[in-house]
């Protein structure tokens, strides 16, 4: 292994940078953004030089951090194929966000703030990806959920986004205390953290964890279910909107939300059959209710939040169908083309002057042509069309759908075709028909440094699924197994093998593109609502999650404070004016024990001297 | 090189200042303020120049180093004599009461009427705590500690704040009086238990002693109740508790940074130095009792901190909440455990001064803590809001400060005993959900949100006042990122303390409690 410095290097850099700019450079904006974004440029640069080198061969660096009586915590670096793919992409596509904020947050006072906020922010993440330990992990899981907290809280003047920030940190508390609960689980029997050395045992013993193990992998799984938004732990993420544009490119599409499939694929070893299915289905019902609910959102960023939790879906899905090579493979093309669409959104946004309705925008086709075509690009890859990287990763948790069970490969399909639908939607509302507003004639294409990354994006959402990355992760996590070599062998791989699964997919683009078409290409406003009732209704309040949660599990919370506050204040607090009242009698008892010398009773007088004169003084 | 009369010097210097200061004329505002916040500047760095120079090498017999001793203060007759030093469970808590005492003469500055009386007040209590932590001889350990308590009450009754102060100081003398009182009862019945010719407070020797021979059952019966409820009292143990939120939410800012943060882990230190390796039997059987009323004070204090409407109120209770999961971390009774305890108790020192140093600045700037009446005000004051989110979230437990360090050990500690998994779930979910409910509703009140017109001209803190909330940040983050500055400091004797525990089992129920001792 060569350049070792390296991996801390890329890890520790963008904190160095988040600390130099909160302690110094705050009113400096550009120094602050060349810190931030040199930071992370120059990961993605260390990381290369650092593959090129050594190739994707596995190494473990480790320093103790941490060491009481059996418990010990490393502070170590895993670095294999999988650690290394997700650094490429965080710094890769970090790089690109950070490049676009500079001009899309340009003219924001706190400006050097949201550089140090997006810095610690890459920090965490690439702690998360680099972590060789379980506490280790729920360590950067931690520092993620805080930096996410300031991200989308950064314009915490707005109520809403004050809000937004507090409901994504307790959504994620709550998954957090299940995966805490699992690390501990898990410790108690392998008297150990660190990733390679429990997967070790659980080879030698499969049965290590016993009859736990279920549950042990299911609330190690909870911490996925916070920070990959899945159902029941979804609602944060469509808040989470709140932040800045790039913030929603960064958070939930290439990071944060990817953060809870890595875990998956990185601790993939814990999971019982049990408990890969109960992932699988918890999966499956996300991609599908995320899925509806977005069909019928009329804020452009919400629509790709839900799109964002719905592909979220599929990827914990495809882990649950024991395929965690095929949930790494989209989550890496989904980074690519979620970017493109968030940042794209970012670029109408900024132009509309922060109008975010997609029913306000239309004709913006001609206004914005680079935004047009790589927005175009991103919702094809999305909607999985061949031969752009969302056809192949998508198809890869179809074929495994329909490999392991048939009720969720069709689910899948289904939502394949819902995702073609409101995608063309989207498009067909804001690019094409006319203008709905005043706004669209003011509209022009934003500044060069904005449309570069789009640009940059756009070509790896076209290319990532032919360039080998799926090789990568199957020998990564299942080593020995088949996988195509060369460009045009691996174009044709999906239709030789799992025809069905990929002729479903483009069947389901297809009827997905007709409809979208039929109802939406010429549209002044939304035909569905009179079409489907009640149903577009409960679509378009996300069928009523939040106010089922506001009623019951915050309801209750409320309750049992309220009573536990007037306990504390009418009986607990009483009890001491009792105290008082028998006090002469109580203590006088006590004394007797210790009647023994002249000490006490001076202490005695002393002590009681003071209340007593207190008392007097200011109890009257 | 810091030498034995240096460790004296840490507790009697601000004593002395404070005998100075009363000769000093009254009008005179400006020395009394410069001569608090510069003893207590020099105890600091005594303070951590002791921290610093402390090491396995050069301790004594007893694991203590630095010991001195004051030759002509002491009765030889009863036992006592006036010995000092420090050994890895204390040596933690002298630094963060020496840091803490430094920011709370920094904050002191809040104080208008009387600073006289105050500062002479403020440097008694300083001194008092640092010598309580230090003594080695237990009659000296409870006397610096009431010498220490006493100005907290003068302090609140003169100084403090709010429509109830008046009932907030008795209610807080009566409470830590009795507590002080039953602990004293207990400390002295102990010290009966030695043969008459041996007596002796000094609490190496007592050690030794009762390492050699146990207490009598029935002593035991009599001794770890009254020392648990005493020293429980002193710290706040449910449902003992409902003096400190209100006694910390009327006094001023000084006040209840020293007291929250530093003297209050005298009940702690007492219960782990003294109650539990003296009383082991009986410490044993009484450890599902104080989980559970440590669940009290996670849980239930918790949930009354979420309904607080007052920001200091909230705060104080959050800071009761807290003290639970020291005392789980104490009945676990291993060596993960207990050392995780001592962790937190270093790290809400720290972290008590910092939000009721916050909190104080923000009252004196609105002259109001109902969160109704705040809101927005991180627009107005930048460094006090980053600050105050910082202090939210290391109360919340996150990864980064040291008090994440602190309760995840404990939990790891507690889940490592059986009977105790069903209070550390618990526990956790009011550590990271509960903590974050109450700490991240504080912070959405107070800082986020539109601002107000009236708080328009309020204005931040200048670089003096940064000071105290920067060295207390600095202090939690340093530690939090390395752990072991502290942890291999205290790992030995809690280790000693927990063997001299649970070497003989006393009940079958506790015998399923796992001493995990590795040889690596």
């Amino acid at each position: 292994m060569k350049l070792e410095a390296l991996p801390w290097l890329i890890l520790f850099l963008p904190l160095l940078a988040a600390g130099i700019i909160t302690l110094f450079t705050l009113r400096n904006k550009a120094v602050s953004a060349a810190l931030s974004i040199g930071a992370i440029v120059t990961g993605f640069v260390l990381t290369l030089i650092f593959i090129k080198v050594n190739g994707f061969a596995g190494s473990e660096t480790a320093l103790n951090w941490l060491s009481i009586g059996n418990l010990n915590v490393d502070f170590g670096l895993k670095l294999d194929a999988l650690s290394l793919m997700m650094l490429l992409i965080v710094t890769g596509v970090g790089s690109a966000i950070h490049i676009y904020s500079y001009g899309y947050m340009h003219e924001d006072p706190a400006f050097s703030r949201f550089f140090a906020c997006l810095s610690l922010f890459t920090f965490s993440m690439l702690g998360i990806v680099l972590s060789n330990s379980f506490l280790q992990m729920f360590i950067f899981w931690e520092l993620v959920g805080v930096s996410s907290y300031l991200l989308i809280g950064f314009w915490f003047e707005k109520a809403s986004a004050a809000d937004a920030c507090k409901k994504a940190f307790l959504t994620n508390r709550i998954g957090d205390f299940g995966f805490m609960l699992g690390i501990l689980m898990i410790f108690t029997v392998a008297g150990s953290l660190n990733f390679s050395s429990i997967k070790d045992q659980l080879v030698a013993n499969p049965t290590l964890l016993g009859g736990t193990a279920t549950l042990a992998g299911l609330l190690i799984f909870c911490g996925g279910m916070g920070k990959s938004a899945q159902f029941p732990l979804h609602v944060w993420l469509p808040d989470a909107m709140e932040g800045p544009t790039p913030v929603s490119a960064l958070i939930h599409a290439a990071t944060m939300v990817a953060a809870g499939v890595y875990m998956l694929c990185r601790v993939f070893f814990i999971f019982t059959p049990d408990a890969l299915t109960a992932i699988s289905w918890i999966g499956g019902f996300t991609a599908l209710l995320a899925a509806l609910i977005a069909v019928q959102q009329n804020d452009i960023k919400r629509i790709l939040a839900y799109s964002t939790l719905s592909q979220l879906g599929y990827m914990v899905m495809g882990v649950g169908l024991a395929a965690p090579e095929a949930g790494m493979f989209h989550l890496t093309t989904h980074a690519f083309f979620k970017a493109l669409l968030f940042l794209g959104a970012g670029s109408l946004i900024h132009a509309m002057h922060h109008e975010q309705d997609i029913w306000k925008m239309g004709a913006l086709r001609k206004k914005m042509p680079v935004t047009y075509w790589t927005f175009m690009v991103g919702t094809l890859a999305l909607a999985g069309v061949w031969p752009l990287s969302g056809f192949f990763s998508k198809d890869a948790i179809l074929a495994a759908a329909h490999h392991h069970s048939l009720p969720l490969f069709i689910l899948a399909v289904g939502v394949a075709g819902l995702t073609t639908f409101y995608m063309f939607r989207l498009v067909f509302v804001t690019f094409f028909g006319e203008a709905k507003s005043h706004d669209v004639d003011h509209a022009h294409e934003s500044p060069g440094v904005m449309v570069w990354p789009l640009r940059i994006l756009a070509v790896l959402s076209i290319i990532a699924g032919v360039i080998g990355i799926e090789g990568l992760f199957s020998e990564a996590l299942k080593p020995g197994g088949e996988h195509p070599h060369g460009v045009l062998a691996q174009l044709i791989y999906p239709f030789q093998h799992a025809p069905v699964a990929a002729c479903s997919g483009l069947a389901a683009f297809a009827v997905g593109l007709f409809a979208a078409w039929k109802l939406y290409a010429n549209a002044k406003s939304d035909p569905l609502p009179a079409k489907l009732g009640g149903l577009s209704r409960a679509m378009a309040n996300r069928f009523y999650f939040d106010e089922l949660y506001e009623a019951t599990v915050i309801r209750l919370h409320d309750l049992i404070s309220t009573i536990s506050d007037w306990i504390d204040r009418w009986i607990v607090e009483g009890f001491c004016l009792g105290l008082v009242r028998g006090g002469t009698d109580l203590t006088g008892r006590a004394l007797r024990l210790a009647q023994t010398g002249n000490l006490q009773t001076y202490a005695f007088l002393f002590v009681l001297g003071v209340a007593v004169l207190l008392w007097f003084v200011l109890g009257k | 090189m810091i030498s034995m009369t240096t460790l004296t010097l840490i507790f009697a210097l601000p004593l002395l200042a404070a005998i100075v200061l009363a000769f000093v004329p009254r009008n005179l505002g400006f020395v009394m303020r410069a001569g608090a916040v510069g003893v207590t500047f020099v105890t600091m760095l005594l303070g951590i120049l002791m921290f610093w120079q402390f090491n396995g090498a050069a301790v004594d017999a007893n694991g203590y180093k630095f010991v001195s001793t004051i030759p002509w203060l002491g009765a030889e007759s009863l036992g006592i004599a006036c010995k000092f030093g420090v050994d890895g469970l204390n040596v933690g808590l002298v630094l963060m009461g020496a840091i803490v005492a430094f920011a709370a003469a920094c904050c002191s500055f809040e104080i208008k009427t009387r600073e006289k009386e105050f500062y002479i007040l403020l440097l008694t209590m300083t001194g008092g705590i640092l010598g309580a932590f230090m003594s080695t001889d237990l009659f000296f350990f409870y006397f610096f500690h009431e010498l220490a308590l006493v100005p907290t009450f003068i302090m609140i009754g003169v100084w403090g704040r709010g429509e109830r102060k008046n009932f907030a100081t008795f209610q807080i003398t009566i409470y830590l009086s009795i507590g002080a009182l039953l602990a004293l009862i207990g400390l002295i019945a102990l010290y009966l238990q030695l043969p008459v010719d041996a007596r002796t407070f000094d609490i190496p020797t007592l050690t030794k002693y009762f390492t050699e021979h146990t207490i009598a059952h029935s002593a035991q019966m009599l001794i770890f109740p009254l020392l648990l409820l005493g020293f429980g009292i002193l710290v706040s143990l449910w449902p003992f508790h409902s003096w400190a939120a209100l006694g910390y939410g009327s006094a001023p800012s000084a006040t209840a940074m020293l007291h929250a943060g530093v003297l209050k882990k005298f009940g702690l230190y007492g219960l782990i130095r003294i109650a539990i390796p003296f009383c082991p039997e009986v410490a044993q059987s009484h450890l599902q009792l104080i989980a559970w009323l440590a669940l009290g004070n996670v849980l239930y204090v918790g949930w009354v901190a979420m309904k607080q409407k007052n920001l200091n109120l909230l705060i104080g209770n959050s800071s009761v909440a807290h003290m639970g999961m020291i005392f789980l971390g104490i009945a676990s009774l291993n060596l993960i455990g207990v050392t995780g305890a001592v962790v937190i108790m270093i790290a809400h020192g720290f972290l008590a001064a910092l939000t009721f140093g916050l909190s104080g600045y923000i009252y004196n700037q609105t002259g109001t803590l109902e969160m109704s009446e705040l809101g927005g005000l991180a627009k107005k004051l930048r460094f006090i809001g980053v600050a105050f989110v910082m202090a939210a979230m290391a109360g919340c437990g996150l990864p980064g400060f040291l008090n994440f360090v602190g309760e995840a050990t404990v939990f790891f500690g507690a889940w490592q005993v059986p009977a105790l998994r069903t209070v550390t779930v618990l526990a956790v979910w009011g550590a990271l959900i509960i903590g974050a409910v109450y700490m991240l509703r504080a912070v959405r009140a107070a800082l986020h949100g539109p601002i107000s017109d009236k708080w328009v001209n309020l204005s931040d803190a200048n670089l003096w006042r940064k000071l105290p909330y920067a060295i207390l940040i600095v202090s939690l983050l340093v530690f939090g990122f390395f752990p072991k500055l502290i942890t291999e400091k205290i790992k030995p004797v809690t280790e000693q303390i927990v063997n001299m525990a649970t070497v003989k089992p006393a009940t079958p129920a506790s015998s399923e409690t796992v001493v995990m001792v590795e040889s690596k």
